[in-house]
């Protein structure tokens, strides 16, 4: 039998891997409050605190198997446990958002210019090769978008042109210098 | 050879926070991989923040969060699929693309991170990038190979932090291509119209 007495958090979690219900029970009542605690530090709104909190005890459960107490403490992994919820909870709603910007916001937001100059003889020779592949009236818009560096709309404003018109040119024109980039591969 | 760069204990700590943004997160995670001294320090950390949760006063959870959870331990668990692969296997790429004879970079979808910039760029051998200057925060993994600036030598495994003032002139160096992952915060300021548009086409 179990000394009681001499349980630990280690011990516990040691028996939580293999299905023991009352160990987990224990655990809970050790650590439950403690972790929406701390996912209300984190600045989680209270309803969502107590969601994440309860997530991450089954979280526990799941994967008590993979707790090694030579490795690290109780505490250290819970907290591991708890920090992952909450980082995947940040996560699934910045994916939410950046899907729902894609199709509200739409293209207004994706101007495309990564940066580093990382390129390698940028020569004027080059530069006026890629531009010369475009008529003038992608010129135009190739220019002002990444040159000037101007929203889509703006463009659209200073042409009066329709904001399709501007973001068709622009893709026609990224078709056309397609080639030229692949020339160097 | 173990890493002779590594990132300062603010970004150690803000990554075992989870504070990092996650596309910054992703390249210090690249460093801490093959750094054991860094993971030794993330290790202390993390001991640190278990700690501290021990130590919170236990807040009111609700009367019936035990027997919700405990009805949910009954719910077939999805298998936990562990991928043995290395950290480079297991980056979610866009298709690689040559800007420059020796020049490629293939951007990482990070859906999550919409406000970072994620990508591997490679130079080949003997390759020498246009002096740039850094108008926002920039983490840096070397991969494979090494670069050279006016910070030092970076090799396999080093990390690089670039603030806006940083101006520098890397050079590839050794015979191997150097690949690096990058994360750019925001949008940065490429320098010049063909920069601009290789990136575009590039879509990182």
């Amino acid at each position: 039998m179990h000394d009681r007495v001499e349980d630990t958090d280690e011990t516990l979690l040691a028996r939580v891997a293999r299905g023991d219900r009352d160990a987990f029970a224990r655990i809970f009542s050790a650590y439950a409050g403690k972790v929406k605690g701390y996912l209300l530090r984190l600045g989680a709104p209270a309803a969502a605190a107590e969601d994440l909190a309860q997530d991450a005890m089954v979280a526990i459960w799941r994967r008590a198997a993979s707790f090694d107490a030579t490795k690290a403490k109780a505490s250290t992994w819970i907290f591991v446990i708890a920090r992952n919820a909450w980082i995947d909870k940040l996560r699934r709603e910045k994916t939410e958002l950046a899907y729902r910007s894609i199709v509200i916001v739409t293209e207004e937001s994706d101007d495309e210019s990564p940066d580093d100059a990382t390129m390698r003889g940028e020569t004027e020779e080059q530069v006026s090769a890629a531009m010369s592949l475009l008529s003038e009236e992608q010129q135009q818009v190739v220019r002002l978008s990444f040159f000037e560096d101007r929203p889509h709309s703006e463009i659209a404003e200073r042409l009066s042109l329709p904001l399709g018109t501007v973001k068709s040119r622009l893709r026609l024109a990224l078709i056309k210098l397609r080639a030229h980039w692949e020339q160097y591969k | 050879m173990s890493p002779q760069h590594h990132p300062s204990d603010d970004v150690l700590t803000g990554y075992v926070a989870g504070a990092l943004e996650p596309g910054f997160g992703l390249v210090a995670a690249a460093h801490i991989e093959v750094c054991a001294h860094c993971r030794a320090r993330v290790g202390a950390f993390e001991a640190a923040s278990g700690a501290a949760l021990e130590a919170l006063p236990q807040e009111t959870i609700s009367r019936d969060a035990l027997s919700n959870v405990l009805a949910r331990l009954d719910a077939p668990a999805q298998p936990i699929n562990v991928d043995y692969r290395s950290f480079v296997e297991r980056l979610p790429l866009k298709p690689k693309k040559w800007l420059a004879p020796g020049v490629w970079v293939a951007g990482v979808n990070t859906p999550h991170a919409p406000q970072n910039r994620v990508y591997l760029l490679s130079v080949a051998a003997g390759g020498l990038t246009a002096r740039h200057e850094h108008s926002g925060a920039e983490f840096c993994t070397v991969l494979s190979g090494a670069y050279r600036d006016e910070l030092g030598l970076f090799a396999a495994g080093d990390f690089a932090a670039a603030e806006g003032d940083l101006n520098h002139q890397p050079v590839v160096q050794g015979d191997e291509a150097c690949v690096c992952l990058f994360a750019t915060e925001g949008r940065l300021k490429p320098q010049g119209l063909l920069g601009r548009l290789a990136f575009a086409y590039a879509d990182v």
